[in-house]
């Protein structure tokens, strides 16, 4: 086992992590300092020449990249696979492959995920400290939108180092001054003699040689790949058919897997009062309890399994949540704003006294509501591992974390009794991942039947079923807002309270060693400062609502709701105002130059101001979020029988230097799907404790019928990268309840903002509810 | 025992005839390009051509199709490895984010092009009913009319 995933080493960095100064013991920093995090030495693999911990070269010049970040569809391995060709300097054509490392090295952990600061701007003690702790812990993850932030600096900096070892490599063979040669094209060339190398002639001598200590970097100026759009490298594979996700492992002697997981979350399995029939059924080899908390049907299909699975007849252990409805979770979001002990985040100035001052003409207040939300990743949740007879074991994983699959797959085969000795991570395309595939719940569970099973592949796959009704969830969220205006209209203070069950001590109860207190969730309160808006007096404040549901990251997390809340709000304001929400927002942002250049830039795409016709309406929003700054407009039209359609979105998005634009601009178009079902159509109910939605037929999805014009445009940058996976979720609620007030004078202060109605065979319309009377 | 013609070759098959055709191609025959989504004809990435005509093998149980010409989303192109039209025209538009969904959308505008070569965007809209989490419906618009280009001038 390599040192970085010792036993004594996870506990050692877990109890610096849980605050400990464990750590700043002197065996503890030693210790600390022998973890490598800058990277692999080169070395010989075969015929493979290891550069370093992402460049790999091949005698017949292929050249594969180690990025160290899940494909989910974001274009992420295209991404840092450009910046390293860049810097190698080698073209962006198919000799260039991308891999997942199967390693958990130092130097592919995801510190900046955690420490939020740049690699390129990275250092002192804490940082020095931070690197080491998360490398030691083997924390590598995908989320957050911080795959390009976090890594393109580290992998300009691999590019380059490889490209001067190949140099120092070919001015070794042809025995002149590194100085009179050059690379191109793949190849090092000496211009005086005419004599040239290719990179898969030089790697062997290249790996072997001492990485220089600062390679410099290729001048801006002088980039061909980055900033120009590339064709994403994993679409060729996916057009085909090919086997790439999670859910096409297939192994020798594979056998498969369904579950069922309790309707009330927290229950446990009383009885199985139909085993034995179960068991009879065709290809049956196992009927199986997981934890306690749920079933499992093994057999040779999964088909076969699933099949299985629809008779059993669980009686589950009755619990709290037992009664619980949709409309007592939200009386308890309600009730929240009555609490006396909410969390307080920001509190300048004296936002509460200012309002209760303040005449009653020149305050607003309002309350916003959001439902809980599953994910409903395209690809249903899924794991396949062996477990061998020599105690190894081995994870095939469409997961955004192989933390995540490392830890769920050791304590899925304890619960079976089986302390695996290694656990090696395969990670597999994602069919979409959201957040949802960062926990290791699936791993746990497969690895439980793969101990049962020792020396067979299991490939558990939970039902679309599973997936929407049975597993993780958003949390609903609800938020008071308050705001007096000043003379001029615009606020003078703001007061904000969102009742939310926090996310990060859901995640943490599930998937970390330590679980904080559920108060103060920082991802709770995303999106609701709305620092960027001047507001002399401002308070923010979260009170944590907790509940059966088990909650989880979900693509853009707090901000995908309280952005919804906030920029509604601030429309509210406009309109106690008098002013044209466009207006109002540029007085607002006068005294920030990038937010008001993306706000200009939107409008002038969306024609702001110019005649629309009867019916329609033109709402907009802005956030900043992922230290990128993002608009939208939205325009609708709601037809006189309430058919509510959105007929065009556009969106500007400064999200710094680009490195591949027609990523970002997809990224862009995805959130805004993304977002607009969440607006128009998703809605999580719940009945006796139990979630009632179960497939797409009561979840529905946006289809392109009802898909909108996109118009993307991304502002020129010279600032390092930020994020893009997110923000493009992230104002298109808002902009849309803007939207249909503009176009029919309704204030809609909950989402979703319609009521979907079946028309036809995978048909949906979506109307505008009843008004409230 | 089922018979089938699968991309173009006889397969018989050893299997339960109530079992879906997807589960067929998937675990007996090792074709994992249609895919599992919903199981119940709802999201469309499990569609194959059955005799022509784009179907969600999720719902169709193999012995329901005996005898029929079944084409998978690796039996699109050409056996040397060229693209279909649709093929090329998804890697031009560059359609797919996860690209779990595409396979379907793949077959049913194959399907849809058969019957209508150069369709409107209201056809479009009534013909492809498929679900695509990661919103790539902009470009799968402007992939389908792509390809009905590039079959034009084939
Ligand atoms: S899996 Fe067949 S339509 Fe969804
Ligand atoms: S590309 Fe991911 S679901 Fe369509």
């Amino acid at each position: 086992m390599p040192r970085f995933l010792s036993r004594r080493g996870f506990l050692l960095t877990g109890a610096a992590l849980g605050g400990t100064v464990l750590v700043a013991a002197v065996g503890g920093v030693g210790y600390l300092a022998s973890v490598d995090v800058d990277g692999l030495d080169g070395h010989l693999d075969g015929e493979r020449a290891v550069l370093n911990a992402f460049v790999v070269i091949h005698p017949d010049n292929r050249v594969v990249v180690n990025v160290p970040k899940t494909e989910m569809g974001q274009g992420i391995h295209t991404g840092l696979a450009m910046v390293v060709a860049e810097e190698l300097d080698i073209p962006f054509d198919d000799r260039i492959s991308v891999v997942f490392p199967t390693e958990a090295h130092p130097a592919y952990s995801t510190w900046f995920n955690v420490l939020q600061i740049r690699p390129e701007e990275a250092s002192g003690p804490a940082v020095w400290v931070g690197r080491r702790v998360l490398g030691q812990l083997g924390f590598i993850a995908t989320g957050a939108s911080g795959s390009t932030m976090g890594m393109w600096h580290p992998m300009r900096v691999a590019g380059a180092s490889a490209r001067h070892m190949l140099l120092a490599a070919a001015a070794a063979r042809l025995n002149v001054p590194a100085m009179e040669l050059a690379t191109g094209d793949g190849f090092v060339r000496h211009a005086a003699s005419g004599r040239r190398l290719s990179y898969g002639e030089l790697a062997h001598e290249a790996a072997l040689l001492p990485p220089p200590d600062h390679p410099a970097l290729k001048p801006t100026s002088e980039w061909r790949i980055i900033g120009r759009s590339q064709p994403r490298v994993d679409i060729p594979a996916k057009i085909r058919g090919e086997p790439v996700f999670g859910m096409d492992v297939t192994l020798p002697h594979m056998i498969y897997a369904a579950i069922r997981h309790a309707p009330v979350f927290g229950a446990q399995v009383a009885r199985i009062a139909n085993e034995a029939a179960v068991r009879s059924q065709p290809g049956i080899t196992d009927v199986t309890v997981i934890d306690g908390r749920k079933v499992a049907v093994v057999a040779g299909s999964w088909w076969q399994a699933e099949q299985a699975a629809r008779l059993l007849e669980i009686d589950w252990t009755s619990t709290d949540a037992d009664s619980v409805s949709s409309a007592e979770m939200s009386a308890r979001l309600r009730s929240a704003f009555e609490s006396t002990t909410p969390y307080e985040h920001i509190n300048d100035g004296n936002a509460a006294s200012v309002i209760a001052d303040a005449v009653t003409s020149a305050v607003i207040e309002a309350d916003y509501t959001v439902p809980f939300l599953p994910h409903a990743c395209m690809e249903p949740i899924n794991a396949t591992v062996l477990v061998r007879d020599d105690g190894t074991a081995e994870a095939w994983v469409s997961s955004q974390s192989p933390m995540a699959v490392r830890r769920g797959a050791a304590r899925g085969a304890g619960l079976a009794g089986v302390e695996p000795i290694s656990v090696t991570c395969n990670i597999t395309m994602n069919g979409g991942a959201f957040g949802r595939r960062s926990d290791q719940d699936v791993v746990t569970e497969a690895a439980f039947l793969a101990a049962r099973h020792r020396g067979r592949p299991v490939k558990l796959i939970w039902s679309r079923e599973e997936d929407i009704g049975r597993g993780l969830f958003r949390s609903h969220a609800a938020a008071r807002l308050r705001a007096a205006l000043g003379p001029d209209g615009l606020p003078v203070a703001y007061d904000a309270l969102v009742a939310a069950q926090s996310i990060t001590q859901g995640i943490a109860s599930r998937n970390l060693p330590f679980t904080p207190g559920p108060d103060g969730d920082r991802l709770s309160v995303e999106g609701l400062d709305k620092l960027h808006y001047p507001i002399p007096n401002r308070r923010v404040r979260s009170q944590h609502v907790p509940s059966h549901m088990p909650i989880h990251f979900w693509r853009s997390n707090g901000f995908s709701f309280n952005t919804f809340f906030t920029e509604s709000f601030i429309d509210e304001c406009a309109q106690r105002a008098g002013a044209d929400p466009l207006t109002y927002r540029r007085a607002l942002l006068r005294d920030k130059p990038r937010h008001l250049a993306v706000m200009n830039r939107v409008a002038e795409m969306a024609g702001w101001g110019t005649a629309l016709r009867p019916g329609q309406g033109r709402g907009i929003a802005i956030e900043e979020c992922y230290r990128s700054v993002v608009a939208q407009v939205a325009e609708v039209t709601v037809a006189a029988n309430g058919e509510v359609r959105v007929n065009r979105i556009v969106c500007a998005i400064d999200a710094g230097l680009v490195i591949n634009p027609d990523a970002v601009v997809a990224q862009m178009e995805g959130g805004i799907s993304f977002g607009l079902t969440t607006a128009l159509i998703s809605a999580i109910t719940l009945d006796a404790g139990a979630v009632v939605e179960s497939n797409f037929h009561d979840f529905p999805m946006q289809r392109i019928a009802d898909a909108p014009e996109i118009e993307v445009s991304i502002m020129e940058s010279t600032e390092p990268p930020s994020g893009v996976g997110e923000p493009g979720v992230v104002p298109v609620a808002g902009a849309i309840a803007n939207a249909i007030h503009a176009a029919t004078g309704r204030r809609i202060r909950s989402l979703p903002l319609a009521v979907t109605e079946t028309i036809g065979e995978r048909r949906t319309r979506t109307v505008l509810p009843p008004v409230a009377t | 025992m089922v018979s089938l013609i699968v991309n173009g070759s006889r397969m018989d098959i050893e299997t339960d005839v109530d079992k879906p055709l997807l589960w067929v191609l998937r675990e007996n025959l090792g074709l994992l390009g249609p895919k599992y989504g919903c199981g119940i004809a709802q999201c469309g990435a499990c569609r194959v051509l059955i005799n022509g005509e784009a179907t969600p093998s999720c719902v169709t149980p193999v012995g329901s199709v005996a005898g029929a010409s079944v084409v998978t989303v690796e039996g699109l192109s050409q056996p040397n490895g060229t693209l279909s039209a649709v093929q090329q025209a998804w890697i031009d538009e560059q359609v797919p984010q996860c690209g779990f969904c595409q396979p379907g959308f793949v077959i049913a505008t194959t399907a849809l092009l058969k019957a209508t070569p150069r369709p409107t965007d209201a056809e479009i809209d009534e013909a492809i009913t498929n679900i695509c989490r990661c919103g790539t419906y902009p470009r799968i618009r402007r992939a389908i009319h792509r390809a009905a280009a590039l079959l034009a001038e084939r």
